[in-house]
């Protein structure tokens, strides 16, 4: 749907709740906001249901602290109510942190901020950053997708134009932690892929476990999107 | 959480089954428990988390002081394989901690193929399998649901069976175990004492000898343990726990919406059906209790969809009046109130259209058999008219596809009677011709037939299942006959599973060593065609020095000592043999509305007559009632 929603919540979604999808999360909050008492617009039509809308499918597994999701709130309450009245019916692990008049349309949504943490059971390997300096220190980095439209069976990729911005520091025991700024949409650069590349590349610094994180999103201009 | 466990849970299908953390679960301080409960369902999250039984005995149990009842589901095979590898015990999905340090575990038994995974779920869990081999740090295990009824071939592996309605019980088991904790009794002491307490049933407090034929000989008590043990029952359903407040899963779940239970029981004396007999006698809630509990549901669930839910719903004497209630409140708010509608005599078209915004176009019924004199013998007192007025009115409201569903292999069938379902099907559509509001569409009518299952309990409990390649010969049959009408779609189950359960269910405790066989080649899941392997359970039947076409073939005579006599449903097995007789001569029993054909479940009443709603006045008299 084109058509912009008049207000917004932003929201976490962490531990245990990492692992509810995106259609379930969509479920989930249709049911919140009845169990909270405030009323929605509903979809027209024969199966009526509240209606909401997420910015942008969060993978199962990954956590974040900048979800962005609309509808219109029909019940007359001051908007900075909704969040506890939210909260209080919402599961472990989902929280919502504000609820505002729509600004920025969806589409205008153009960088993510993640934080990745990567897991070493054997410690960290020297050189992880040089490694990755040296994979992303280059004019173009294209990739090969696996795609199902293409006759190929795969489409190409260059990874440098959706990567604006990275840096690894040292985390807790056995972890770094790489922070980026990556395309969000149109194109969009899952995080996923970009580690598995390095793996691919570097398959000694392969770490073992990775964790994603969103941690905020923005306009063209740097600004937050809100 | 177990940071082996995180990483798990990114491999395998569908993790939020695995992470607990829904609306509404219940968590406890550790320190203001003393009683440490693991429900668990054998079989999926999904499943489990849509069966009512489970959120009212949580809910029962949580609110009980010092008790901490937590869930617990099959592992699908891809997580088990992971929790194997990784040495992950069986976890409780509220606290996250290993069930075997649990006081009680507990399964409920819906169906036989769900056997395999509760010895799987407790060797998971790393408790032993056998009650003998279980010591005092272990948990005792408990099940209950209708398999319990006849729940020897799982004796073997189950401490207490607990017959029945759980509502009253559950909490009577429990505080015997708290009392029995403060005492210093053993788990010895705790289990004959715990067999005192009527609806608990004690296997390994029972012998079974047998005869040289297999029949069971004498199934003796040992001093001072009931000889028979009643199931039990809710007195009154208005003033028992409803789980108004129940958890809301994070994932789609089977029945995803509020479940409101009209009534227990069944008016309807259906002669195949266990349910039907089991949960006698019927007792139905008043419709403004179910009116306020349904609406409290809607509010704290959040749900945009109710369900009216009892084995047989259109006959709820108010239905209108509590249908329209509830309209009341969800019309407005966009809620779908639907009413499962499966006889054909009491169809309400006036109902179905204030039910279905949304208009529907699809109907079942089930005539369960093909002629008036199979439906007699059977007792399913639905006739031809009745079906084909439901049709009628079906089509002319433009309804466009119907649903009929039969079993194949009842007693006394002929290929008369299977004959005569290509007959009905046939008249249904020609009905469809007659009366059809609009023909450009076409009709579609689906004809379903299951492998009739003969279950303890029943006037068929002494009856053989009719053999599968019987069974595949009347399939065929009816395929011919319907085949040249291309309206009619004829779907069958396999008979395999039906096969299988067919010893189950009326098997003796020998079938847990059968049981224990088929688990240790690999048998779990066997709900699930994919999981579920005929050769592997027959194999392993034969293995242990067991015949499954005993179980399976054998007419048991009136005076056979059956497997279950230690147990009662409140239905004297008198009556039941009357009634097989009564079949056999296809004489029909009116309902217990029509009249009281005495079956003795009235019995287990202590104020009021079956089928009875009481006035709110009189109510306050039974007050503190067990
Ligand atoms: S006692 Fe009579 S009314 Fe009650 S369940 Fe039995 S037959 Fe029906």
């Amino acid at each position: 749907m084109a058509q912009m929603h008049r207000h917004r919540l932003r929201y976490e979604k962490t531990g245990r709740a990492i692992y509810i999808s995106h259609l379930d999360t969509m479920a989930l909050f249709q049911r919140a906001f009845l169990r909270a008492g405030l009323s929605i617009w509903q979809t027209e039509g024969f199966n009526r249901h509240a209606y909401v809308s997420i910015a942008l499918p969060l993978s199962v597994g990954f956590s974040s602290v900048c979800e962005v999701m609309e509808f219109d709130l029909e019940s007359e309450v001051p908007l900075e109510e909704v969040p506890e009245r939210l909260n209080a019916v919402l599961p472990e692990g989902v929280r919502v942190l504000e609820c505002y008049e729509a600004r920025d349309p969806f589409k205008l949504l153009r960088m993510l901020d993640w934080q990745i943490t990567l897991e070493y059971d054997n410690g960290v390997p020297d050189g992880v950053e040089e490694a990755f300096r040296k994979m992303l220190d280059v004019p173009g980095l294209v990739i090969q997708k696996p795609s199902k439209k293409s006759k190929k069976g795969f489409t190409e990729l260059d990874l440098i134009p959706m990567i604006f911005d990275w840096h690894i520091e040292p985390a807790e025991e056995r972890t770094l932690r790489l922070n980026c700024r990556l395309a969000a949409q149109n194109p969009s650069l899952n995080p996923q892929l970009l580690l598995e590349t390095f793996s691919e590349r570097c398959p000694s610094m392969a770490p073992d476990f990775i964790r994603y994180r969103r941690k905020e999103i923005y306009l063209e201009n740097g600004e937050k999107f809100r | 959480m177990d940071p082996r466990l995180e990483r798990i849970l990114l491999r395998v299908q569908k993790p939020a089954r695995y992470t607990g953390g829904e609306y509404h679960a219940v968590i406890k301080d550790k320190n203001e428990v003393n009683t440490r409960f693991a429900f668990c369902f054998p079989d999926t999250y999904e499943i489990g988390m849509s069966n009512l039984g489970m959120r009212i005995l949580y809910g029962i149990m949580n609110e009980m002081e010092g008790v901490w009842c937590e869930r617990c589901f099959a592992p699908w095979g891809d997580m088990e394989a992971e929790m194997r590898q990784a040495n992950i015990p069986l976890w409780a999905l509220e606290s996250g901690d290993p069930i075997r340090d649990f006081d009680f575990i507990g399964f409920s038994l819906g169906y036989e193929m769900a056997y395999t995974n509760v010895l799987n779920m407790l060797d998971l869990a790393g408790v032993p399998l056998h009650t003998w081999e279980r010591g005092e740090d272990d948990p005792i295990v408990v099940a209950g649901g209708t398999c319990a009824y006849n729940g020897e071939p799982l004796a073997d592996f189950v401490d207490i069976f607990s017959l029945g309605e759980g509502e009253n019980v559950t909490s009577e088991m429990l505080e015997l175990y708290q009392n029995c904790r403060q005492e210093g009794w053993n788990r010895a002491d705790y289990l004959r004492k715990a067999a005192q307490i009527p609806g608990l049933y004690v296997p390994s407090l029972y012998q079974v000898t047998y005869n040289e034929d297999g029949t069971v000989a004498a199934i003796t008590p040992e001093e001072g343990v009931p000889p028979v043990v009643t199931k039990r029952i809710v007195q009154d359903l208005d003033q028992s726990y409803f789980p108004i407040k129940t958890i809301i899963p994070s994932t789609e779940i089977v029945h995803d919406r509020v479940m409101l239970e009209v009534f227990r029981g069944c008016i309807r004396g259906c002669r195949f059906c266990q349910a039907g007999y089991c949960y006698r006698p019927v007792r139905p809630k008043s419709p403004d209790k179910l009116l306020e509990q349904g609406i409290e549901s809607c509010k704290l669930s959040g749900y945009q969809e109710m369900t009216l839910s009892s084995l047989s719903t259109s006959d709820y004497r108010p239905l209108e009046q509590l249908c329209d209630g509830l309209l009341g409140y969800c019309e407005p708010r966009n809620i779908n109130l639907s009413v499962p509608s499966l006889r054909a005599d009491n169809f309400s078209m006036a109902l179905e259209q204030r039910l279905q915004r949304a208009r529907k176009s699809s109907f079942t019924f089930a005539p369960e058999a093909g002629t008036q004199r199979l439906r007699d013998t059977i007792n399913k007192n639905v006739t031809e008219a009745d079906l084909m007025n439901a049709c009628k009115t079906v089509f002319e409201g433009g309804g466009n596809a119907v649903k009929l569903y039969f079993m194949l292999g009842l007693p006394t069938e002929t290929d008369e009677d299977v004959l005569g379902i290509a007959d009905l099907a046939q008249k249904v559509y020609l009905n469809w011709k007659q009366n059809a509001s609009y023909r450009a569409r076409g009709v579609r009518i689906t004809v379903s037939t299951s492998f009739f299952v003969p279950k303890p309990f029943t006037p068929f409990q002494w009856e053989p299942q009719i053999t599968m390649e019987e069974y595949q010969r009347r399939v065929d049959l009816l395929r011919n006959a319907v085949k040249s009408n291309k309206s009619i779609i004829y779907d069958w189950h396999d008979p395999d599973t039906s096969y299988v359960e067919a010893i189950l269910a009326r098997g003796d405790r020998r079938l847990g060593s059968a049981i224990e066989e088929v688990w240790r080649r690999g048998g779990r899941l066997d709900a699930w065609s994919e999981y579920f392997d005929f050769d592997r359970w027959i194999d392993s039947i034969r293995s242990v020095g067991l015949d499954p076409e005993f179980y399976v073939r054998r007419e048991r005579p009136y005076e056979e000592l059956l497997p279950w006599s230690m147990i009662s449903v409140g239905v004297r097995p008198s009556y039941l043999w009357r009634e097989r007789n009564q079949a056999y001569k296809s004489v029909v029993t009116p309902d217990c509305r029509k009249q009281c054909m005495g079956c003795g479940a009235d019995r287990l009443l202590c104020d009021r007559k079956c089928d009875e709603i009481l006035p709110i006045s009189a109510r306050a008299r039974t007050e503190g009632e067990g």
